[in-house]
């Protein structure tokens, strides 16, 4: 077990130093400088600049520093914000980007695994059919199109809730329940899927047979078993809902780092776009190292790898 | 009588796109207290179906338990409240299924899935089921049986794995077994230790075995009465050592037929049975086995007989046998 | 022996048996048919619609449906129905060429790999793992942000980012099916790599790849939407959903179905495409066959 997380761990750490690295050479490639923009600059100012920014080191040496910066948690500096480093404007979004992800997430497991469970048990009654029509369609409606659905009938025809902003619970529902519509969408279908196959199994035939009450065999036999495969795609799940949507963050002006990273992006402040996606690889990272920990635990037979 | 188990006219049937499949087809059959009986026949036979009807483990869309009765100790069984099944199942009725290697929960360690049983039948606090699921493990020959109860199944074999299922089977003192095809998952020489196990540990406890099988050789061994189906029916049924040497059916002529036997040369080719089982969906009137019987005459394919008594205990289907036999 | 023949049942080839299934899928057969009708739509309606995209008339601003103009007028007294079909032009041809650049990138790097040395497999697996970490939509906007350009750039960004999901799965379908028996049997009777590769192995793993790309269909046109919503894609006065839904949330007070059209197309448009990919996925799966 030990073993198992420790190459898991050296392997994230492989793939995080290749994602600076990418992102790091992309932002090279972009034709214009970070210069580029409306007001024309002196080429004195350029030059200073470019010396701040350690612009005019070789590539490798830029990126030796920037890979030492991001040992320390330094993000860099961004462009376009000229009094905080990158790390600073992130850290101030990532609560509310956080609390948008985890409140949707929670939704999403509060609607999806029990909406899944009972089209499972009760296969082809009303509540299989209604399970089923809802992965289908949330899982194929984008989050942002839901949510301006959403805002059309709550905020425009009924003004029960804000269009957007941040602070009060009030303005956090509607962006929660966009988000996690797709990952609840999912896990409904996932776990309906996983709990009929394994309510096909050999075994469960064994404990019914032994006379154990159905409660039993759900709750003991089958539940374990299905939620194996539901926990593997709870990953990439929660991958999506720490990324946050930068749509949905958009759509309700939502100042979180998915905000950030689109200003940055029309800004072409590189150093902020850099800073925000090496981030989210590192969420991501970490999400999905969580997850395979988690899987482990769940099911005793991958331990023994 | 004094039966422990008496199957009554059993039909079960399969519900399926392609059509209604007949497993059983009022199918009767009976145990006495502490005897083994065989179920025998091919593979898709139904035999392992009318074994399932008897537990009431057949899942109801798309089967069916259609009509007929299972009296076991004097109660239907097939009338029985779910809850009072629940009862009836792991502690008076037990069954061993055919594949051991899928027939154990993979994230449950060994010993809970002895101890669930006792907990739930016998009333057993953990810690004392846990004694009693290690005293279990050892009676089936299971070695370290403490340690083993902790692992998972996967670090079982085959046999170890069906040791543990006879284990379960046992567990809470059933007064009736059904063992479906209990070895043919396994090695040939794990095949007699299991049999030899399994049939000591039932007498040992006086309880009744339903043996259900294609191999002839078990048969004798281990049964006092030998019932063969065929298409979901059954066409013979008699003292197995009767059956055995004198068939009074086809079918069970050419089962005992394509078995290799020790005692004839090598050079002697096996004698398979012409022609494929029937499909159970498109069965048509008549005898079951008319298509691929050697001494069928045509009204065989027209009407089909119910079982007659032809020698003491020993009933047929068989047209042509009645016949020869009555000559 | 009339006994046997009895009981064979009729001859199904594959692909026959799964457009039979298909048919009978009425949700995928719906689906199938919106997705026509909007590609129609897309062809007919600029040519025939007496508007142009860019028309603008300031004398109908914000018009809500009406006779003259059938989904009203936006901002700039453009007509809100020719350019729905204009941005269902937009959405059809990034969808589809950002999959066929995925097919043409992803299958061969696929295909390759699974018949390369473990090495060098396992680099390229490396490799796409690495691709994996990033959230895909990020790496579109940011290989978008430096490609920056026209439509053929966004299809370019998309597929850029989508393959690997193809060369993964071609991989993994080819290196499971290589060690089934049919494979092994194909050798045995002196079959080269190559010809077992084109002849027996693809033939088998197009089934998933196919369903593949019709579920990516609507991850790319909801790509571009995405990015043209944040201002990054397509470039206006060409319209695009995207762009559409941008412009039109700054009036939704004022003329909600401005927003709410094409919000709906983008749905309805991706919703069909997951019925038929649902219907092809069922189709196809040799487990269901009878």
């Amino acid at each position: 077990m030990l073993k198992y997380s420790i190459r898991r761990f050296f392997w994230i750490i492989l793939v995080l130093v290749a994602v600076s690295f990418i992102t790091f050479s992309l932002m090279h490639l972009v034709p214009g400088g970070p210069w580029d923009r409306q007001k024309e600059l002196a080429p004195q100012v350029i030059e200073n600049l470019n010396k701040k920014y350690g612009l005019d080191q070789p590539f490798f040496v830029q990126f030796g520093h920037y890979l030492w910066n991001l040992l320390h948690g330094d993000l860099g500096l961004s462009y376009t914000h000229q009094d905080r480093g990158v790390t600073e404007i992130i850290l101030q979004g990532l609560p509310k980007t956080a609390t948008l992800g985890i409140t949707a997430f929670l939704i999403a497991l509060l609607i999806g695994l029990p909406l899944g469970m009972a089209a499972a048990v009760k296969q082809n009654s009303i509540i299989d059919y209604i399970s089923v029509f809802f992965s289908t369609v949330f899982a194929s409606i984008p989050g942002f199109v839901l949510g301006i659905f959403l805002v059309l009938v709550f905020s425009v025809s009924l003004h029960l809730l804000p269009t957007g902003g941040w602070g009060s619970v009030r303005q956090v529902i509607m962006p929660a329940v966009a988000l996690a519509a797709l990952p609840a969408a999912y896990i409904a279908r996932v776990t309906r899927a996983s709990m009929l196959e394994v309510l096909r199994q050999d075994y469960i035939r064994t404990a019914r047979a032994k006379g154990l009450p159905e409660r039993l065999v759900l709750l003991r036999h089958t539940l374990r078993n299905a939620l194996i495969p539901v926990i593997t795609i709870t990953g990439p799940e929660l991958a999506f809902l720490i990324t946050g949507s930068f749509v949905i963050e958009n759509l309700f002006s939502i100042p979180g780092v998915g905000r950030l990273f689109v200003q940055g992006v029309s800004n072409r402040d590189y150093g902020l776009i850099m800073g925000t996606t090496i981030f989210y690889a590192f969420a991501v990272a970490i999400a999905n190292y969580v997850v395979d920990i988690l899987y482990a635990v769940v099911d005793p037979r991958i331990r023994y790898d | 009588m004094g039966a422990l188990l008496q199957v009554r006219d059993l039909s079960t049937s399969f519900y399926t796109q392609d059509g209604v499949v007949k497993a059983v087809e009022r199918v009767s059959y009976e145990v006495a207290n502490g005897e083994t009986i065989a179920l025998v026949g091919e593979s898709g036979c139904g035999k392992t179906v009318s074994a399932l009807s008897i537990m009431r483990l057949i899942a109801e869309p798309p089967g069916k338990i259609v009509s007929g009765q299972v009296v076991f100790d004097g109660t239907d069984l097939l009338k029985l409240s779910k809850a009072d099944m629940h009862k009836v199942r792991g502690a008076r009725i037990a069954m061993i299924f055919q594949e051991p290697m899928t027939s154990l929960n993979p994230v449950l360690t060994i010993g809970r899935q002895i101890t669930e049983a006792l907990e739930i039948h016998r009333g057993m606090k953990q810690s004392d089921a846990l004694d009693e699921a290690v005293r279990l493990l050892e009676l089936v020959g299971i070695p370290q049986a403490r340690r083993r109860a902790k692992d998972l199944p996967h670090h079982f074999s085959g046999g170890m794995r069906q040791r543990v299922m006879i284990a379960i089977a046992i567990s809470c003192q059933p007064k009736l077994i059904l063992a479906d095809e209990p070895t043919t998952a396994l090695d040939v020489t794990i095949q007699a230790q299991l049999l030899e196990m399994l049939h000591n540990l039932t007498k040992d406890l006086d309880a009744a075995i339903v043996l259900i099988t294609h191999n002839l050789g078990i048969v004798a061994r281990y049964a006092s009465r030998v019932y063969v189906m065929y298409a979901g029916r059954i066409v013979e049924h008699g003292p197995a050592l009767a059956v055995y040497h004198d068939p009074k059916h086809p079918y069970t002529e050419g089962l005992l037929r394509s078995v290799p036997r020790l005692d004839e040369p090598r050079s002697v080719r096996l004698a398979p049975i012409e022609g494929q089982p029937p499909d159970l969906i498109a069965l048509k009137s008549g005898c079951a086995f008319y298509p691929r019987c050697s001494q069928a005459e045509s009204q065989c394919g027209e009407e089909s007989l119910d079982l007659v008594e032809v020698a003491p205990g020993h009933y047929t289907s068989c047209r042509s046998v009645l016949k020869g036999e009555r000559r | 022996m009339s006994v046997i023949a009895e009981t064979v049942r009729p001859h199904h080839t594959l692909w026959g048996d799964a457009f039979t299934r298909l048919k009978r899928n009425r949700v995928a057969l719906a689906g199938g048919i919106i997705i026509l009708l909007v590609a129609l739509g897309a062809i007919i309606v600029p040519f025939v619609s007496p508007y142009k995209f860019d028309q603008q008339d300031l004398n109908v601003v914000l018009h809500s449906p009406s006779h003259g103009h059938l989904m009203g007028t936006d901002g700039l007294g453009r007509d809100v129905f020719t350019r729905l079909f204009y941005g269902a032009r937009t959405s059809l041809m990034v969808g589809v060429f950002a999959q066929v650049i995925c097919l043409l990138i992803g299958l061969p790097i696929g295909a390759f790999s699974a018949y390369a040395s473990q090495r060098v497999d396992n680099l390229i697996m490396r490799f796409v793992d690495v691709v994996f970490a990033f959230p895909d939509l990020l790496l579109i906007i940011l290989i978008r942000a430096i490609l920056g350009g026209s439509i053929y750039m966004i299809f370019l960004a998309i597929g850029l980012v989508s393959w690997v999901n193809i060369a993964r799965l071609v991989r993994g379908q080819i290196l499971s099916l290589k060690q089934r028996d049919f494979a092994t049997a194909a050798r045995a009777m002196g079959g080269s790599s190559t010809y077992i590769t084109l002849r027996h192995l693809l033939p088998n793993s197009l089934g998933p790849v196919i369903v593949y790309v019709t579920f990516g269909i609507p991850r790319a046109i909801f790509a571009e939407a995405a990015l043209s919503y944040i201002g990054i894609g397509i470039k206006p006065p060409t319209p695009s959903w995207g762009t559409m839904i941008a412009n039109g949330y700054e009036n939704i007070f004022a003329a909600p179905y401005l927003v709410l059209i094409p919000a709906v197309a983008v749905g309805v448009l991706m919703l069909a495409f997951t019925f038929l990919g649902d219907g092809l996925r069922d189709a196809l799966d040799p487990r269901l066959r009878r």
